[in-house]
């Protein structure tokens, strides 16, 4: 019994996304009452006339007494209703099967958020603009949009339960140094380097390419000029990817037999450095990984992701992602991103980057500006005068003068007339009022431009992109690199890291671990698969789920203390005995003392990658008091059976991720 | 701090949508009269809406920086606007607790507003909430606790005064059972946690006489300092009270131990027992207390340790015959525990000629001193005597397992046979009184006063032991169920042996006459009954009785009589050994919370104003409190953030929370066997020790 409902201050629906079990929940509802032989509403309605009230009182409350409702739940938990106010979007997420908790909930509708951007752009930033996009007028149009996402929020939904990557938002990559190594050349040379230096590419400039194996990352190549990829929109591609061809098709393994000979621990242990790479500036990415958990309980979801796609699914597609244009960070840099399959289960990701990014980069630093001046305007009340005299109005002004020169546009030129009167005439200057209106405008102008240039003319919609012969020739030569490799890479990606590569000796009563390197967002865990197929040291079947719905909860648990300020935690619980360590630490690895953690609110954006990117905000918060260093962030998780003394576990803790951090640093020499 | 944020409201009518339906406010000390009526209307249209969309009404609804638990009742809504940061299971529990209050003094909600003035009802909630508000510290509102004396703090002799005071108000006609307050701390109860927290928060002083519905004005007949008003209990508190004294009173001198023991023994019962008003274990609860109860008393040394009461005795039997027995004194038969215990409940009336408690002096208490003090710390864990005793009940006595799990469905047949008020309500009711007084009576027996009912000599025959079969009887398994009771009264007693048939003939009919005494509870499943207060400056007690007490003014006179002078020495000797002022320790290295899960009560040592270091200690226990209420395998936990770190245990009966207040050296957070987090559990172990903690 799930549901998502995104809706505008006026209870308009702009997307919805139930599951079979809600969807004929609200068929019986409507059923009974309606008379017989007339039709049902349309779903969307259906959800609109049930929560209509309590979107209409969320922003009565707001409007009244400037709070308003973030979380409801029933008696005994059995439904539990969680809201969230994006600008003047409100996102509701309902559960009514106790298979979410609140973090869960505003962990899908952070995600969901995030979606929308990584898809939108700046034009989220704009109530009425983004209603356009996720509510075409048109009603075939609408159906697709919909559909997309949630096909999105569903693939979302079924990773975040089965891959321990998705869990803890961290990207996980498959080991084996020398195929990686082997990868980064072919990517390099044959991909970036080849679409860079070809005359038929348009105007688009390759940025990065990488391979992914299932949900797991095999290598990662970067051109000279291209910014670092942060690992929330890593992970967010890897979402994308996985929804467009999804793995549970795929031949699962041919023998997991086979597979212990791979992965046996000297191998992880001793990557190869890669030293071609380092030179031109590339980033080199290690592999390791997981197995991606195709469970028993496959969903009914799971089941409705695998019915094939809507068109608009395929082919490049205009995506946004951070990255540093012209030196400067810049938020939501349209991007067009290819996904080419090589074989089911195995992809290769293409980024471009479309002529037209100085512009995003020039329209986000307006829109910035803009969006301060409106927050001085709501805050300080301060009148023209004081506003003029502002050192950012007189940036703001030169900037856009001659941004409205540059771009022309008879729109955009009498807004910014119109907001130039009232605020810098002398005679007459206008109130804040009149003033918060003129920026508003000002600011919705630049989003129409923003999503003119960017969206109308999306690769998706038939703009300009990378031709297909270009497309198929990088993607035949992977495939003919990476042929032999094919069947080994399937396997490797389910028994990934396993418990035998730390050997038992040292740690008795270890029964899982996570580690994760938050700078980075990469984890290592060993492979926890409740497949039916594959077994790992857990084996398979009940215990091994067992294990996994533990790791799973101390997850959670991890996530709620760390949100209210608790970076280390000890837990016993029946048989099990939960750690939890956070810890930052400088480049040459020695640990840095533990600050305040800053508690947040119950309602606050989760503690996570996706949707909020929460460990950046962290390291960023940790580096003001250590300016002079670079400072790292790492996780441990582990899962010990309780009848381990507090202090040896500490010490297996300790030791184990001694031993990790020495692993994962060698790539970086 | 947000100390002050309690918000109950109730709405009346029928919930529209977005409108504000003349919203009845009984208190809402902090928003400004729109702002409620914004909110009673906003809140009571989302109910309505998630209650269609999720086919049951939400029970917390929380804002950004408010949340307010809710609760549907018929067509009445309460909601209580607390703190964000009160744990959602505390806020709810709070809500409950304060419909309980409101229900206990004032009857069903609907009745309450029909007969009362808003205007008095308002002032009542102001009432309610001003004592809730100045005696609610942080960690009792995490808790939901009840307030409690600082029993370390009390002599040791004086809890078991104030229990034996009860005791013998007890054994007064009408009196069901009570408790004993200081200055609005408990001293000793016998009522369950539940029904103490109603007791403890008492409406104002000038509601003695006004609102004519709610209660009525008693003619000037009564004592100085006592009133008496009418009260509804739930009908599982009042079957759980009717219960009670037969247990109860079977061993007054043992009592003030059991009392203390009941949370000791708890734990083989559902831990979910720590939620006051949960319906589903409120049957249970009761019977629990019982099963509790019983097995103590089968403990000569934990009970009786001067070992007067050994004189081994069989029960069961009629008057005539126990006095006999007694002089006979044959050796004690180990088989039937129960049996020894008959004689020590029956030892004090005995043993001395007037059960005057002035008469227990200092020095013959010095012997009970150790005990009794070990009883008064709440739950240190199963007295060395407990468990054993606790096994050889359940061996003895047959099968009481079965008998606790089967419970519900007894205390169902009793309350579904409430009928609307029968004619022959009042003639039966002293026969029901009797019925429920039964034990109590035959340790009364040798006081003159005891024969004014009528059909006593019947009565020997619910001694504890049989009654317990008896209701076995009444259970599905039948015939097997009497079959044990015969069992049961043929290793017992030969003396009584002949009454048995009769006595289960007397079970029948016995249901039938308790329910004209519960038939008045048909007004929305509460039992009317009285609630006696006498009050000795900052001592109170309050006792609950049958109706008919109102009316009996001998009954009252010897309510008052019985307990005034120990009532007046316990007074002087609480004022003069409680530390006048709660001089906090001077240096405290440490911090704890001690709960008792099933008497729901506190020790801990957190000063009044609390310190940073405090503040994190407390947001850290709400923490934890929730997720121990939440996981129920959950056990341990540490938990660490940059500047304190506090490690927390529970067992089904309780849950301790510790935190070191020296600043420890600052750690990195990466897993090393120096840092000084994970030695608190062996510090905590070893601290709290003196506190009567017991960890290990």
């Amino acid at each position: 019994m799930k549901c998502v409902l995104v809706a505008t201050e006026g209870a308009e629906v702009l997307f919805y996304w139930t599951d079979e079990a809600f969807a004929e929940s609200l068929r019986l509802k409507f059923g009974r009452s309606e008379n017989e032989g007339e039709e049902l509403p349309a779903l969307e309605d259906q959800l609109s006339t049930l929560l209509a009230p309590v979107i209409i009182s969320s922003m009565t409350m707001l409007e009244k007494l400037s709070d308003t409702y973030t979380c409801f739940s029933t008696e005994n938990g059995d439904y539990l209703y969680v809201l969230h106010l994006f600008g003047e979007c409100l996102f509701v997420a309902i559960n009514g099967d106790h298979t979410e908790d609140e973090g869960d909930l505003r962990q899908k509708l952070c995600v969901l958020k995030y979606l929308f951007e990584v898809h939108f752009g700046l034009v989220t930033v704009d109530g009425q603009l983004v209603r356009k996009e996720l509510r075409p007028p048109d009603r075939e149009r609408r159906v697709q949009v919909w559909e997309h996402f949630q096909s999105l929020l569903r693939t979302y939904g079924r990773l975040r339960e089965r891959e321990q990557c998705f869990a803890v938002e961290a990207v996980e990559r498959l080991i084996h140094p020398q195929l990686c190594e082997l990868c980064i050349e072919a990517l390099e040379r044959h991909v970036i380097q080849a679409v860079n230096s070809s005359p038929e590419r348009a105007g688009e400039e390759a940025l990065h390419a990488f391979l992914l194996v299932h949900s797991k990352l095999l290598a990662f190549y970067s051109s000279h000029s291209a910014s670092s990829l942060r690992p929330a929109d890593l992970l967010a591609l890897i979402l994308l990817v996985q929804d467009r061809y999804p793995s549970e098709s795929t031949a699962e393994d041919d023998d997991p037999q086979e597979t212990d000979s791979f992965s046996l621990p000297e191998e992880y242990f001793t990557p190869a450095p890669s030293p071609g790479e380092q030179s031109s500036g590339s980033t080199v990415w290690l592999d390791e990984g997981t197995p991606p958990t195709d469970a028993p309980q496959i969903a009914e979801d799971t089941l409705q992701m695998l019915v094939p796609h809507s068109p608009v699914a395929s082919g490049p597609r205009r995506i946004f992602l951070d990255a540093s244009v012209k030196e400067s960070h810049c938020p939501m840099v349209p991007h067009t991103a290819y996904c080419l399959p090589l074989w089911p289960g195995i992809n290769m990701v293409l980024l471009t980057k479309s002529p037209g990014s100085p512009l995003a980069l020039v329209l986000c630093q307006l829109l910035d500006a803009f969006s301060l001046l409106e927050k001085k305007l709501k805050e300080g009340q301060e009148a023209g005068t004081t506003l003029r005299s502002h050192p950012l109005m007189g940036d703001l002004r030169q900037r856009m003068d001659k941004f409205v020169k540059n771009r022309g546009g008879q729109e955009i030129q009498s807004t910014w007339l119109e907001f130039k009167s009232k605020a810098f005439s002398r005679s007459e200057p206008g109130s804040s009022w009149e003033l918060l209106q003129a920026c508003g405008k000002v600011k919705r102008q630049l989003c129409a431009i923003y999503r003119l240039s960017f969206l109308t003319t999306a690769p998706g919609r038939g703009g300009p992109h990378l031709p297909q012969q270009l497309q198929d020739k990088v993607q035949s030569i992977m495939q003919e690199k990476l042929t032999d490799w094919k069947d080994f890479l399937l396997v490797k990606s389910r028994r990934n890291v396993t418990m035998v590569s730390y050997p038992h000796a040292r740690a008795p009563r270890l029964v899982h671990f996570i580690y994760v390197d938050r700078t980075t967002g990469q984890m290592v865990a060993p492979s926890l698969s409740s497949s039916k197929r594959i077994s790992s040291e857990l084996g398979r079947g009940p215990l091994a789920t067992f294990i996994r719905t533990k790791v799973w909860s101390l997850i959670r648990l991890a996530r709620r203390y760390l949100q209210k300020g608790y970076a280390t935690l000890l837990f016993r619980e029946g048989d099990f005995c939960f750690s939890y360590f956070l810890w930052f630490e400088n480049e040459m690895g020695y640990k840095l003392q533990i600050i305040e953690v800053p508690v947040l609110s119950d309602d606050s954006t989760c503690i996570g990658v996706l949707g909020g990117d929460y460990y950046r905000k962290l390291l960023r918060y940790y580096s003001k008091s250590h300016p002079a260093e670079a400072v790292k962030c790492h996780e441990l998780l582990a899962l010990h059976l309780s009848v381990i003394p507090t202090d040896v576990l500490v010490q297996q803790a300790g030791e184990l991720a001694r031993r990790l951090w020495e692993t994962s640093r060698l790539p970086l020499l | 701090l947000l100390t002050t944020r309690h918000r109950p409201g109730c709405v009346t009518s029928d919930l529209p949508l977005y409108s504000s339906p003349a919203p009845d406010f009984a208190a809402f000390p902090q928003t400004l009269l729109d702002q409620q009526e914004l909110l009673c209307g906003q809140i009571a249209g989302v109910v309505r809406c998630i209650s269609d969309i999720s086919a049951s009404a939400p029970a917390l609804v929380r804002l950004r920086k408010l949340k307010f638990a809710v609760k549907v009742d018929g067509e009445f809504l309460w909601v209580l606007g607390c703190a964000v940061e009160l744990p959602d299971i505390s806020c709810k529990q709070f809500l409950d607790q304060l419909i309980g209050v409101f229900n206990f003094y004032n009857g069903p909600v609907s009745l309450a507003y029909k007969n009362c003035s808003q205007e008095d009802l308002r002032a009542e909630w102001d009432t309610f909430i001003e004592q809730i508000l100045k005696n609610t510290g942080d960690l009792h509102k995490i808790f939901s606790s009840l307030w409690n004396l600082d029993r370390t703090q009390v002599e040791p002799l004086l809890l078991l005064k104030a229990a034996l005071i009860l005791q013998t108000c007890q054994r007064s006609p009408h009196v069901l059972a009570g408790c004993i307050l200081y200055k609005g701390l408990i001293v000793s109860t016998q009522l369950p946690p539940s029904l103490t927290a109603k007791v403890l928060i008492h409406p104002a002083a000038s509601r003695h006489q006004p609102c004519p519905c709610c209660f009525v004005i008693l003619g000037a007949a009564l004592p100085p300092n006592v009133r008496i008003m009418p009260v509804f209990l739930t009908e599982e508190e009042a079957t759980s009270l009717r219960e009670f004294p037969r247990e109860q009173a079977a061993s007054p001198a043992a009592a003030p131990a059991r009392l203390q023991q009941c949370s000791a023994q708890q734990p083989p019962h559902p831990r979910s027992t720590g939620a006051p008003t949960d319906n589903a274990t409120g049957h249970v609860e009761p019977m629990a207390w019982m099963l509790a109860a019983t097995p103590e008393s089968a403990c000569p040394d934990v009970a009786w340790p001067d070992g007067k009461g050994e004189n081994g005795h069989l029960p069961g039997c009629d008057l005539e015959n126990v006095k006999p027995a007694k002089l006979h004194s044959p050796p004690r038969d180990e088989g039937p525990g129960l049996g020894s215990s008959l004689v020590k409940e029956l030892h004090l009336p005995w043993g001395e000629e007037e059960p005057d408690l002035s008469a227990i002096h200092i020095p013959e208490a010095q012997e009970t001193e150790t005990s009794s003090g070990y009883f008064a710390l709440p739950s240190t864990g199963a007295p060395d005597g407990g468990g054993p005793c606790f096994e050889e009940f359940v061996r003895d006595s047959g099968d009481p397992a079965p008998e606790s799990r089967d419970a519900p469905p007894v205390v169902m047949a009793i309350s579904s046979v409430l009928s609307p008020s029968t004619p022959e309500m009042l003639s039966q009711n002293g026969a029901l009184e009797q019925h429920d007084d039964l034990p109590g009576d035959s340790s009364q027996a040798p006081f003159p006063r005891e024969d004014h009912l009528p059909g006593r000599t019947s009565r020997p025959r619910s001694w504890p032991c049989s009654d317990l079969r008896q209701r076995g009887t009444a259970l599905p398994e039948g015939e097997q169920g009497v079959e044990r009771s015969v069992g049961a009264h043929d290793s017992c007693s030969a003396p009584g042996g002949s009454a048995l048939p009769e006595s289960q003939d007397d079970n029948g009919p016995s249901a039938d006459r308790r329910d004209p005494g519960l038939a008045p509870a048909s007004c929305m499943g509460l039992v009317p009954t009285n609630l006696y207060t006498h009050s000795v400056n900052g001592l109170v007690l309050s006792l609950l009785a049958e109706e008919p007490l109102r009316g009996d003014d001998a009954a009252i006179e010897e309510v008052y009589h019985s307990s005034l002078a120990s009532l007046n020495g316990l007074e002087v000797h609480l004022k003069e050994t409680l530390p006048k002022d709660a001089a906090a320790s001077p240096s405290r290295t440490y911090n704890f919370t001690h709960y008792d899960r099933i008497q729901n009560v506190l020790t801990a040592n957190l000063p009044q104003t609390a310190t940073p270091q405090d503040r994190r200690f407390l947001r850290a226990v709400s923490l934890m409190h929730s997720d121990f209420a939440q996981l129920p395998a959950l056990y341990e936990m540490t938990v660490r953030n940059a500047s304190t770190a506090v490690y927390a245990c529970c067992s089904p009966a309780q849950e301790t929370y510790f935190q070191q207040l020296a600043a420890a050296a600052r750690s990195s957070g990466f897993p090393s066997p120096q840092d000084g987090a994970f030695s608190l559990p062996g510090k905590a172990r070893q601290k709290l020790l003196k506190h009567g903690v017991n960890l290990l």
